[in-house]
């Protein structure tokens, strides 16, 4: 049998244990790989709190306080999965039909596992299941089936036998099936390279990420024994137990290309989520993908995440490029009198990079409701010289500069030798990289640097034990960043799959990210990463910084984490 | 409103039969976490305690500066949650609270003043607190306040409810009491009722 034959046989297998373990229909399988229809009105209701006629929902909460679902909704609570939250003391229970359509035995243990329970161990109800009728009154009066009243905390809502019904029917579908990418004995992930990325860069995420696969697999001790062998008391524990598997998804050529290469990729091999990923330049397509087919996307490595307040399956380490331009505006609003009022002019090459930096500023500034900056973009290579950089100025007399530029764009500011300077210059230290030391002498102290990182020397701790992680998996040390990043990846996936336990829902996955406390343990490279419902942008805020004068200059911070 | 008559629960208390099989389920519940369709938090409590004010200057919903202790000095009426604008369960209710609490007591000059800290700082800019206030159809006088984090932890500390993380927060409401720098707690999630009594109870000074 040939290695071929083997995985068709393997896949027959799995699809056969699938079809016998999962009561799903042929259609619901095949729909799990497709793109993610339209939502509908149950799912308005659900998600959005509007009624059928377009209204909000309308309910009551601790006895006497009226609400619409205008201001928070079931997914507020229960989340987007429907399994619930938890958060502080107050702990919302899940609300999709595989929980109210069984009987409530004082455990979550699953069906099989309970049926090994011995009689004398066997709980009585708590609860019977719900049906239709039950499950109305509960969402009406606050009373489960056995007429237990509800913490008051849940809404007693005032609904119509029309919209109860819509409401139940989406119940019904929430989280029911388990998520493509999860079978009975695999997680598959999958990581993307897009683009022309630089090999050494590939090898160095893939390195790391694969080291946390490997370790996840290997560092086990026997888990599918147990599962199958061990006590009846420690299915719980054992039961959710997969292997990993993490597929190299590569994308070739332009951009445009590549929404067809993923969903060649995913109906070869449906993936539970992508993990970690690299791009040479945009990540929108792969971020598209995701939101089509509502794929978790965790902590791609890009300058260029789509911003947006409503999107929900990707999320990223910040929102690069645009963060920077967002600080400077934010920074701006804080500042003394004279800067503030201040004109500005923002000059940026015309590349996505260049575009999103200038957004994020650009933007930012209207938000906060300060005039809009005077632009002027840089067409091609060509280095932004002295002589454009004092015709330009010229023009902006007494504007302050926002300049996204590169290393080689520097010696612009030889502009200001021996003249008025402006009020303040602008520059990123992303941007320039190792050439930051370089901005001349003469104008370190006109000048403020973003810094959209941690600084080394507050993170040296953490990159001792990252760097002897990394040495006891041999693996070289070639990018820092890169690698730090993908080492908090592993290190955050191992918490959410075991968070997850055995409910393998999409949904779910991305409900706990949102759930965890922020983090700094295992975090190299950002100050911190913080979460929340529907925040998508872990590493929230930036420093300003400015060069220490001499030969040796080194940066300092000249602002807190700006975020406000 | 739609036709279906709201029935109000009756406020459960643990002393029947059926009440400590209530317990239990809570207990089990929290243990697995997911058992049932519905949220399970204690009773409210009050206790007093003396604030000290930090000196700190925060920034409020239309992203101006305030300084917090001339927000609150002079004012009769004062009461405080601590939320987040992305917060599941605990923040829209304590908010949807002081929503009803200003229908019925009014706002603005002679009404309460309504402090909401966010214990987000980074995430809640004023853009988003401004967001969040009009989804509660927030009135003049209710002030949603961010700023630094350390500002924000001292403003925490003073209120002995920090917690390190805001996933960890507690439902908490403090009312200003008629002694100096002192505060009524109340502990638990309430409703517009309830507030209003233990508010009459510091007015009328009981």
């Amino acid at each position: 049998m040939n290695r071929r034959t083997r995985r068709v046989g393997f896949l027959l297998l799995i699809s056969v244990v699938a079809l016998v373990s999962v009561p799903v229909s042929a259609e619901e399988s095949a729909a799990a790989v497709a793109p993610v229809a339209s939502h509908d009105q149950g799912w308005r209701m659900y998600h959005e709190g509007i009624n059928p006629d377009g209204e909000p929902m309308q309910a009551t909460v601790q006895g006497d306080i009226p609400v619409d679902g205008s201001m928070f909704t079931c997914a507020s609570c229960h989340l987007r999965s429907g399994l619930g939250s938890l958060e502080g003391s107050v702990i919302t229970l899940p609300t999709n039909w595989g929980y109210l359509s069984r009987p409530l035995v004082g455990s979550d243990m699953s069906d099989t596992a309970r049926e090994r329970l011995p009689d004398v161990h066997r709980q009585e109800e708590f609860r019977p299941a719900y049906d239709d009728q039950s499950l109305a009154r509960a969402l009406r009066l606050g009373k489960d089936p056995n007429g237990r009243v509800f913490d008051l905390v849940m809404p007693k809502y005032a609904l119509d036998k029309a919209e109860m019904d819509t409401m139940i029917a989406y119940l019904k579908r929430l989280s029911a099936v388990h998520s493509p990418g999860a079978t009975d004995t695999t997680l598959h992930f999958a990581t993307v390279v897009a683009g022309d990325v630089d090999q050494d860069d590939q090898d160095a995420m893939l390195a790391v990420l694969e080291a946390h696969i490997r370790d996840h697999n290997s560092q086990v001790r026997h888990e599918d024994e147990r599962k199958r062998r061990g006590p009846y008391y420690k299915q719980e524990k054992w039961d959710p137990y997969r292997r990993w598997q993490l597929d190299v998804w590569r994308l070739k050529g332009k951009p445009a290309g590549w929404p067809e290469q993923l969903a060649d990729h995913y109906s070869k091999q449906p993936v539970f989520a992508l993990i970690g990923g690299i791009s040479d330049g945009e990540w929108r397509p792969i971020h598209d993908f995701c939101e089509k087919y509502e794929i978790p996307s965790l902590f791609p490595v890009t300058d260029l995440p789509v911003i947006s307040d409503t999107d929900w399956y990707t999320v990223y380490f910040s929102k690069g490029a645009y963060q920077e331009g967002e600080a400077v505006a934010r920074y701006l609003r804080r500042a003394d009198e004279s800067l503030r009022s201040s004109p500005v002019v923002q000059i940026y090459r015309d590349t996505p990079i260049g575009q999103a930096f200038a957004r994020g500023f650009r933007e930012t500034r209207k938000v906060v409701r300060m005039p809009a900056p005077a632009e002027h973009v840089l067409s091609g290579r060509k280095a932004l010289t002295s002589k454009l950089l004092t015709k330009i100025v010229a023009q902006h007399p007494g504007s302050s500069l926002v300049l996204w530029v590169g290393p080689d764009d520097l010696g612009a500011l030889a502009a200001f030798e021996g003249g008025t300077p402006p009020p303040v210059v602008f520059l990123s230290a992303s941007l320039l990289g190792d050439a930051v030391t370089s901005v001349p002498d003469e104008a370190r102290d006109f000048t403020l640097i973003t810094h959209p990182t941690a600084f080394p020397a507050d993170k040296a701790r953490t990159r001792l034990a990252i760097e002897r992680w990394l040495k006891i998996r041999e693996i070289p040390l070639t990018n820092y960043e890169l690698q730090a990043n993908m080492y908090f990846v592993g290190w955050n996936l191992a918490g959410l799959v075991k968070m997850m336990r055995d409910e393998f829902y999409r949904d779910y996955f991305i409900d706990i990210s949102d759930m965890m406390r922020d983090q700094d343990y295992a975090v190299g490279v950002y100050e911190r990463l913080s979460f929340g419902p529907g925040q998508r942008y872990a590493s929230k805020g930036c420093y300003l910084t400015a060069l220490t004068a001499g030969p040796e200059p080194s940066l300092e911070k000249r602002s807190g984490w700006v975020v406000h | 409103m739609k036709n279906t008559k709201i029935t109000p629960a009756a406020r459960w208390t643990p002393k029947s039969g059926a009440g400590r099989a209530a317990i239990l389920f809570i207990v089990a519940s929290i243990a697995a976490l997911v058992v049932a369709p519905c949220g399970a938090a204690p009773p409210y409590t009050t206790s007093t305690l003396t604030v000290e004010l930090p000196d700190v200057t925060l920034i409020d919903q239309d992203a101006q500066l305030v300084t917090l202790r001339e927000l609150v000095e002079g004012e009769e009426v004062v009461m405080v949650d601590f939320i987040f604008g992305t917060c599941t369960t605990i923040c829209p209710i304590l908010s949807a609270g002081f929503t009803n609490l200003q229908r019925r007591m009014g706002s603005g000059p002679g009404g309460p003043v309504l402090i909401s800290f966010s214990i987000d700082p980074e995430h809640d800019s004023p853009e988003i607190m401004t967001k969040y206030l009009k989804r509660y159809r927030a009135q003049p006088g209710w002030y949603f306040l961010t700023g630094d984090r350390d500002d924000i932890d001292l403003v925490m500390h003073a209120f002995d409810a920090y917690v390190p993380d805001k996933m960890s927060h507690q439902p908490v409401t403090f009312i200003k009491g008629t002694a100096p720098n002192e505060w009524v707690k109340i502990d638990g999630l309430v409703s517009t009722a309830d507030l209003t009594t233990e508010l009459e109870k510091i007015r009328g000074g009981e």
